[in-house]
């Protein structure tokens, strides 16, 4: 507006300047009005069934095409990244159940084997008792023997001193009886 | 005659003399301004609408902004109603932005600093909007100057307001147009003269203002064009939703 206003000062001040057939704004000379009309109307219609028959149909057909894509490969990144959320979950699941699974056969073994352990040591311990109980025996058997072969072994000795002593064998029961009084007189001491 | 600043608005026939019953329809250099900004625009359009790109392109992108700034206009200001009017808006957006920068091109000529351009296009969308505000409301469209929570005193007097205001849409719409057009290619060359009769020593301080006001003036073509389009959507919402 200030433009205008300034422009208008300015032409009433040169305006005198200026022929009379020109005078002012040749845009108020009526000469070519109807052809500026005209030629605006034609012009104007003819862009106007450019717009509207081609060129908006065809921007809007691309704007559309490319919404579409763009929503359509939204959709597909969106399915995408749930079957990878599905995928990572089974990953999941599979992994825990292996844990469970692993710890469960970790604890499975270590009872079998505890208990395995538990077995043969008590198998162990049986068959140590047993040899214990052997060797006792043996040991009593040996104690018992070794008992009959000394008093055997002191007859005879007591038999030979004699006959080497006296030059005549001894009676046999006294011998006996004399050398079980001193071995049990010996044992009680 | 190079000086006079009103020289650069004069109509001149270009080629022959057509005469249609009396009426002088000849082919002037106003014609010839509205046809080459006419096929720029088409040119523009039409590369920007030749390959379907994924990614556009400049040209196809330069459209597709055109476009989407449009049609965002369109439904901020008159709403859904107004979408089958999309092509007359567009067309008169960019009909009208591209005679305004043409005109800014040194030597050519800017067809809208002509009042009867302007006026054409004003009376034109005057008359279609009151007759679609009629053939949406019936008799009902009449309510637009009566405005509702008036008292009834002052009623009278609001709606002759109202009234001489609507009748007045017309010719503020093309005097706005027609005006800032005008007084800026005058400015312009009013500059580019002072630059000139100045000469070396003087001259660089109006050619500082003539680069300043080149600017400006673009800015104005577009700014004047945005406006022409805006204010038709206005005017068309009035008469598709009628409320006041």
């Amino acid at each position: 507006m200030k433009n205008f206003f300034i422009f208008l000062i300015f032409s009433t001040s040169i305006g005198g300047n200026l022929g009379a057939a020109e005078a002012g704004m040749p845009q108020l000379d009526p000469k070519y009005w109807a052809s500026q009309a005209f030629w605006l109307i034609i012009i104007f219609s003819s862009i106007y069934i450019l717009m509207a028959k081609i060129f908006i149909p065809k921007i809007k057909d691309n704007l559309d095409a490319r919404e579409n894509k763009i929503r359509k490969d939204l959709e597909e990144a969106k399915t995408f990244k749930e079957e990878a959320e599905k995928k990572l979950k089974t990953y999941q699941d599979l992994i825990e159940n292996a844990k469970l699974e692993s710890k469960k056969i970790l604890s499975d073994n270590r009872q079998r084997l505890n208990e395995d352990i538990q077995t043969k040591k008590v198998k162990m311990q049986k068959e140590i008792e047993k040899e214990i109980i052997a060797a006792e025996n043996e040991v009593k058997k040996f104690k018992s023997e070794s008992g009959k072969k000394i008093i055997n072994i002191s007859e005879d000795i007591v038999s030979y001193l004699l006959k080497d002593i006296f030059g005549e064998d001894g009676n046999q029961s006294s011998i006996k009886a004399t050398v079980s009084e001193v071995l049990k007189r010996e044992t009680e001491k | 005659m190079a000086t006079n600043p009103m020289h650069q608005f004069k109509v001149h026939r270009i080629g022959p003399e057509i005469e249609i019953s009396g009426v002088d329809l000849s082919f002037t250099n106003a014609s010839l301004f509205m046809l080459i900004s006419a096929a720029l625009l088409a040119l523009l359009l039409l590369l920007g609408t030749r390959e379907k790109k994924l990614i556009p392109n400049k040209a196809q992108l330069l459209s597709e902004m055109l476009y989407n700034f449009i049609a965002k206009m369109i439904s901020d200001t008159a709403g859904k109603k107004a979408k089958p009017y999309f092509p007359f808006i567009f067309s008169l957006f960019i009909f009208i932005l591209f005679c305004n920068m043409v005109g800014m091109l040194p030597y050519s000529f800017t067809v809208t600093s002509h009042i009867i351009v302007t006026l054409t296009f004003a009376i034109f969308i005057f008359i279609g909007v009151t007759i679609l505000g009629f053939i949406m409301h019936g008799f009902k469209y009449l309510k637009i100057f009566v405005p509702s929570g008036v008292p009834i005193v002052l009623l009278p007097i609001i709606s002759i307001i109202e009234i001489i205001s609507y009748l007045s849409r017309p010719i503020s719409l093309s005097v706005r147009l027609f005006a800032n057009m005008m007084a800026g290619h005058t400015m312009l060359k009013v500059f580019g003269g002072f630059v000139i009769s100045l000469g070396l020593i003087g001259g660089w301080l109006p050619l500082t203002f003539s680069v300043a006001l080149t600017g400006l003036e673009i800015l104005v073509a577009f700014l004047q064009a945005y406006v022409f389009a805006i204010l038709t959507c206005i005017y068309l919402n009035d008469a598709l939703n009628l409320h006041h």
